[in-house]
């Protein structure tokens, strides 16, 4: 099923500089990267898609919702998406009230509401921090925030820009986790993001976007394959597809446990 | 010569009970080029930001120990003046930007300005940082209207513009793209080997084991180790202290393959190729 | 991101004057009708003042603050016309309420008076760079601390208006209502202030923060990447200005 549809869409912040160029795309429930050089349009995109933007020329329809016709808010309860920068997201005074927000708005109780967040926040493991206000966070933690206060509100389609600025390995790990775990529960999720070994672990599918049009788009394994295109879009292999390269292996590996096995079974045999 | 010199560094920031820096001792030679480590909240921000004195100078808080940068030790002079020897590259670029100029090209003039560099050498620095950190095409944009890359790219060539003895990175990647950071830590590279002395904050271990000469492991405020790459990043209480070894290392481990020096593991990929060659 | 500048770069005359001048100007405009305490010359200095703004080109841009202006104004004419403890002359009735003479020339003075201000205060702003402000005040040897306080009042509504549109996304990506009818942008008003307010002092701390490592306070001389701008006759603008000033002065002084 198609979750959403991006027709022929450009856009310009100033006139006579393209940022989006007659890009389509068609979203179903695979979990999808998208890649690119800086400036490529990614961030625009997903902003497009959130209502947050308008595109000047095509349609993008979320479901059967054309996202011209409805405001940005209407469509927080089927779309959400954690800002690229935490700063721009986060205003409330106090971490709990912060994650609540969306909640109360899409019309959940109170009470629901504060559980869910509460929740929301454990999966971040920043409950203890409940009170303080978000603004006093360091950045890694920030970020965990505004990640919990859009996962609260449990939309279908969820959207991550760079979520692992600022994380260490455990921050990492849990972003994984809790991408794998939205994933399974049948959400649609979509990340943009730099670091290639995440894409590798985490997504089914991976669109490589280039001065605003989509340069690439298929199953990761397929995408990482076409090394050159990716030169071409300012983006690398994985680590271990480096490797593999490096020691002349003709298979695409995207992660260490594949690339191990698979030298285990050379040194053994 | 010793560049930086930090003896027994403690350090709390006001209102908190915790100590941010614990007993932080390590000197750096002029031209090398350090790698700093350490899990979320271990204190590399701080250690950073003593270093070029806004700890303690804007944070207040209690300080003890001694900082010295080229000679001037941080706590008896001020940012401003610390500023003419040592720049620093925020983790988060948005609060880098001085909001006053309305272009990039000004942004990066900024610095040069109150250093006094005169017009014309002013112009070939700016020049020269923007090319070096490809945003050279968006010099007229306004610094806000930049992507989240772009912006941390200007943040970058404001400081590398400005020169300065010693250099201060805080994740200054995190938002680059994968050939846009390989092209950073060449271009920091480049400037350690001419004489510029760097420090750098980085979660990418693959990046720091190829790049740095040493690296500065630090965990809950403490040195954890200060040591070549291989040596540290060999070590095997890293997951212990949240830390992952670069994933190079991590396969050489698995497979139980050391190095020639029959001690560390590889941890680059020339290292690593160079042992697993063997079984292709 | 919007831009954190209300300057608008048009070709006109104003924006070849120098940014000093246009404070002289502000002086003049605010101390003559004071000085000299009558409708006509209240009405006078805003008229130029008003001419000043058109030949700028930026009228159009400045509307909007018009608009505030005018609904503060009204409601003054509309009390002082009713009240003002002055009032004698009634020249209309509606019913029990009775509009007097001397209290609606007391507002309009008023109103003259105010929108002369603004309008001064909008040449300055709305065709200077405040970078260049900035600058001609450092050049004339003011301390870059000043300069830089400056340019943050300078810098207060743009500032304001860019964390408005920021959390104003926040806000309706995460559902609230903020587009459409007037009674729902009204409603989503008042939570705004609150986190504006906040995010702006923030800023100002993170800014701080970025200029002194950028060496903003530091001993020495600075340099300027601009050359100084070839701005129409300064001294003679300023020095006009100042005679203005001056005369009124004396007129006062004698009168
Ligand atoms: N508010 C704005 N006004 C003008 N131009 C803008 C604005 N925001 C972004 N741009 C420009 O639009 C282009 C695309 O920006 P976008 O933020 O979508 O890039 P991105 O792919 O997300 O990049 P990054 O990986 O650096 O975040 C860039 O060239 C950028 O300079
Ligand atoms: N401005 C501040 N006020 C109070 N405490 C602070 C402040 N900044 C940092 N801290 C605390 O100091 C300790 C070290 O933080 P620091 O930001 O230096 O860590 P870090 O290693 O840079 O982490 P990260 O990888 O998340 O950037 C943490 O316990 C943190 O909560
Ligand atoms: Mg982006
Ligand atoms: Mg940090």
């Amino acid at each position: 099923m198609e979750l959403i549809r991006v027709e022929e869409v450009s856009f310009a912040y100033l006139p006579g500089k393209l940022v989006l160029d007659r890009v389509t795309l068609r979203f179903d429930h695979r979990s999808t990267a998208i890649i690119g050089q800086n400036g490529a349009g990614k961030t625009t995109l997903v902003k497009l898609m959130k209502g947050l933007l308008k595109p000047f020329d095509g349609e993008i329809l979320i479901g059967d919702l054309s996202v011209k016709k409805v405001t940005a808010a209407s469509l927080a309860k089927r779309i959400g998406l954690v800002f690229q920068n935490p700063n721009d997201q986060i205003f409330k005074g106090n971490v709990l009230e912060e994650v609540m927000f969306g909640l109360l708005n899409i019309g959940v109780e109170r009470e629901e509401a504060r559980v869910r967040a509460i929740r929301a926040l454990e999966m971040v493991e920043l409950e203890g921090k409940r009170d303080m206000n978000p603004h006093d966070l360091s950045l890694s933690q920030k970020k965990l925030v505004s990640i919990a206060a859009v996962v609260a509100m449990d939309p279908e389609i969820i959207i991550f820009d760079e979520p692992t600025i600022a994380q260490d390995h455990a921050g990492k790990e849990r972003i994984k986790e809790i991408i794998r775990y939205l994933d399974e529960k049948g959400k649609m999720v979509m990340t943009i993001i730099h670091d290639m070994d995440f894409v590798a672990e985490c997504f089914e599918r991976t669109v490589v976007m280039n001065r605003g049009r989509v340069l690439l788009d298929g199953p990761t394994r397929e995408v990482f394959s076409r090394e050159e295109v990716l030169k071409e879009a300012y983006l690398e292999l994985p680590t271990v597809a480096q490797l593999s390269k490096r020691l002349g292996l003709s298979e695409t590996f995207l992660t260490p446990k594949e690339f191990i096995a698979h030298l285990e079974g050379r040194i053994k045999g | 010569m010793k560049k930086v010199m930090v003896e027994h560094l403690k350090y709390r920031y006001p209102g908190t009970e915790k100590l941010a820096l614990d007993d932080v001792s390590f000197e750096v030679e002029e031209g090398e080029l350090i790698g700093i480590v350490g899990r979320n909240l271990s204190g590399k921000s701080t250690l950073a930001q003593a270093i070029v004195g806004l700890v303690p100078h804007f944070y207040r808080g209690a300080y003890g120990g001694k900082v010295i940068v080229d000679g001037i030790e941080v706590l008896h002079s001020t940012v401003s003046d610390i500023s003419r020897k040592a720049g620093i590259v925020f983790q988060n670029p948005f609060t880098q930007v001085t909001g006053s100029k309305l272009t990039v090209y000004e942004e990066v003039a900024f610095g040069l300005e109150n250093l006094g560099v005169p017009r014309s050498e002013m112009m070939e620095r700016i020049d020269e940082a923007l090319t070096l950190l490809g945003i050279y095409d968006f010099r007229h944009a306004n610094p806000f209207d930049l992507s989240g890359g772009q912006m941390q790219r200007m943040a970058i060539a404001s400081i590398i513009a400005m020169r300065p003895e010693v250099i201060i990175l805080d994740e200054p990647t995190s938002q680059l793209d994968p050939q846009g950071t390989e092209e950073v830590f060449l271009a920091v590279q480049r400037l350690s080997r001419e004489g510029m002395t760097v420090l750098l904050i980085e979660h990418k271990l693959e990046k720091v084991a190829r790049y740095a000469d040493k690296v500065l492991w630090l965990d809950e405020g403490k040195v954890m180790a200060y040591d070549s790459p291989s040596k540290v990043f060999s070590r095997d209480d890293l997951e212990e202290h949240g830390l992952a070894a670069p994933i190079y290392t991590q396969i050489c481990k698995a497979l139980k393959l050391k190095s020639p020096d029959g001690e560390t593991y590889p941890v680059t990929l020339e290292g690593a190729y160079e042992v697993l060659k063997r079984w292709n | 991101m919007k831009s954190i500048s209300l300057y608008v770069d048009r070709q006109s005359f104003l924006h070849r004057i120098d940014p000093i001048s246009k404070i002289y100007y502000i002086v003049a405009a605010i101390l003559v009708p004071i000085l000299y305490p009558s409708l006509t010359v209240a009405f006078a200095v805003m008229v130029i003042s008003l001419i000043l703004l058109f030949l700028g080109k930026v009228i159009r841009q400045t509307l909007s603050v018009y608009g505030f202006v005018f609904l503060v104004l009204i409601t003054v004419l509309i009390i002082q016309t009713l009240f003002y403890p002055g009032n004698e002359t009634p020249v209309y009735r509606i019913g029990q309420v009775v509009l007097y003479r001397e209290g609606f020339f007391y507002a309009l003075t008023i109103s003259f008076r105010v929108i002369n201000i603004v309008t001064s205060f909008l040449i300055l702003v709305f065709t200077t760079r405040s970078a260049d402000l900035v600058e001609s005040l450092v050049r004339k040897g003011l301390s870059p601390r000043f300069g830089y306080v400056i340019a943050s009042v300078f810098q207060i509504v743009p500032e304001m208006m860019s964390a408005m549109g920021r959390i104003t996304d926040a806000q309706r990506s995460r559902g609230m209502e903020t587009e459409g009818k007037l009674s729902v942008r009204m409603k989503a008003f008042l939570p705004l202030i609150g986190p504006v307010v906040l995010s702006s002092l923030l800023n100002v701390k993170e800014r701080a923060l970025a200029l002194e490592v950028r060496g903003f306070n530091a001993k020495g001389k600075k340099t300027f990447l601009n050359e100084e701008k070839n701005f129409l006759a300064p001294t003679a603008v300023q020095w006009s200005l100042l005679a203005v000033i001056l005369i009124a002065i004396i007129w006062r002084i004698i009168q």
